[in-house]
């Protein structure tokens, strides 16, 4: 009888185990969606603040039209973008867009003066900082599930949680490629 | 290089090994007590232990509004520092959690602390004091710091430590009471089958215990500080921003004017004056320590 009681106790932790290994990957997974949400919020948020920097920046030098044709098509293609490559590179593209837009700025004395572009520059500026951290969380997350589904024993159970491996969020930015220099 | 992952596994593992030293002592006393005083004073053990239970976790569950009345902190809104909330808005994407409420102290003295049961009702307090002396990347640091107590359940853990240290203060008062009221009792009770050693060492364990209690205490708080600048690093992946924050923080001497024991830990620099106790006795490791840590991650 106490054998009986034994073996069934042992296949009853058993069983908990694995349902505690299912849910850690299913949680894995509602946190890099989660993540992932939070990203496009943050776009969403840099995305809103466009119009404004573009129209104040027209105000001062009208005749910078490239870049701001640049600007607004990086703005299109970044609202349209849903998967998460395309969403990284439509960001990446909006990124550069947006720098060689403040680098325009530059030249304009009056313009980096005004008190709506500093405000609109301090507001693009906390943003960017948003963005990156929301990135850096869903890497992060991104990471935690990866590992979760090549490692044992959540390994075993992530058919059956039907989680895959997720895509890192990597920004296409040629700047951040530039190898750093090493000087000796 | 030491990694900010590596550095919070080792101290998480010395946290665990410290909470389990604590489990250790209290069996100890319990033991000591039995041997002491035989099997009559059992019923002391779960007396204690619930004493300290309901004394400490009537704390825990209220710590957010106890430690803003026992600092004087006050909470503001996003239009009060819309900076400030910026950052901290910037941290909580980094780390995840909720949004805390966001409290400041009227006081010169550059410190801050986060307090709260659970990350639904964390408060994160600064003094008005940080907020002047600290640039961006460092009050960074600091706030990251901050939410990193809150992210790895600190209040938590210092309730746990808590308890078992006061239910291990109780029993030892208790018992040392008996001692000198009922000492008389024993012999006639458990006379046979105690040994003169056996006795002596169960009442230096009685006397040493609330002592042994407080180290362990004290050194788990350190490890929690050690872990949150670590995790702080986690969220910034700047440590640069927490080590200029802490080198200023020491290079600063003023402290916090509403200082009580009771809330020392919370703070991110300790408000105590330091050079008068042992070192064992600290809440926070010494501040050069922690920079020292954080040079190692930036690699310098």
């Amino acid at each position: 009888m106490t054998k009986i009681i034994v073996v069934l106790a042992f296949f009853a932790v058993l069983v908990v185990y694995a349902f505690s290994l299912y849910n850690k990957l299913v949680g894995l997974k509602v946190s890099v969606d989660e993540a992932f949400a939070q990203i496009e919020v943050q776009l969403k948020r840099r995305s809103d603040l466009i119009p404004n920097l573009v129209e104040t920046v027209k105000g001062y030098a009208a005749h910078e039209s490239a870049t701001f044709e640049k600007v607004v098509q990086a703005r299109a293609a970044a609202t349209s973008a849903s998967s998460v490559g395309s969403v990284a590179s439509a960001d990446g593209m909006l990124t550069q867009a947006l720098r060689g837009l403040l680098a325009v700025a530059e030249n304009y004395p009056d313009l980096k003066a005004s008190a709506n572009f500093l405000s609109l520059q301090e507001e693009l500026a906390t943003t960017e900082n948003r963005v990156g951290f929301a990135r850096q969380y869903y890497n992060d997350n991104v990471r935690a599930l990866n590992s979760a589904i090549v490692t044992i024993p959540t390994k075993f159970f992530a058919g059956m949680a039907k989680v895959s491996a997720r895509e890192f969020y990597e920004v296409d930015d040629p700047q951040d490629r530039k190898a750093p220099k090493v000087s000796f | 290089m030491v990694n900010f992952r590596s550095a919070q596994q080792a101290n998480r593992r010395k946290t665990v090994f410290l909470l389990v030293g604590m489990g250790a002592l209290s069996w100890l006393v319990a033991f000591a007590a039995l041997t002491y005083f035989g099997g009559t004073t059992a019923a002391i053990v779960p007396l204690a232990v619930g004493f300290a239970l309901f004394s400490v976790w009537g704390s825990y569950y209220s710590a957010d509004k106890l430690v803003m009345l026992m600092t004087g902190a006050k909470i503001i809104e996003e239009s009060d520092n819309p900076k400030l909330f910026a950052l901290v808005q910037e941290m909580t994407l980094a780390s995840g959690l909720p949004m805390p409420k966001v409290a400041v102290v009227a006081d010169k003295a550059p410190n801050a602390f986060a307090t709260g049961r659970n990350a639904d009702h964390a408060v994160i307090a600064f003094t008005t004091g940080i907020l002047d002396i600290m640039d961006r990347d460092e009050l960074q640091g600091v706030i990251a710091h901050e939410l990193a107590h809150v992210a790895n359940r600190d209040t938590l853990v210092s309730a746990v430590a808590a308890t078992t240290a006061g239910a291990i203060a109780i029993l030892s008062d208790m018992l040392i009471r008996m001692m000198w009221f009922g000492g008389g009792k024993r012999d006639s009770n458990s006379n046979s089958n105690s040994n003169p050693i056996a006795l002596a060492l169960s009442l230096a364990v009685l006397i040493l215990a609330p002592l042994a209690a407080l180290l362990l205490k004290a050194a788990i708080s350190r490890r929690r500080e050690a872990l949150a600048d670590a995790t702080a690093v986690d969220f910034t992946r700047n440590p640069t921003g927490l080590r200029r924050a802490l080198e200023a923080l020491a290079a600063d001497t003023t402290v916090v004017k509403r200082r009580s024991n009771a809330v020392a830990h919370i703070w991110i620099e300790s408000p105590l004056d330091t050079s008068s106790t042992s070192k064992l006795f600290e809440t926070h490791p010494p501040l050069a320590q922690r920079i020292a840590a954080l040079r190692a991650m930036e690699g310098i």
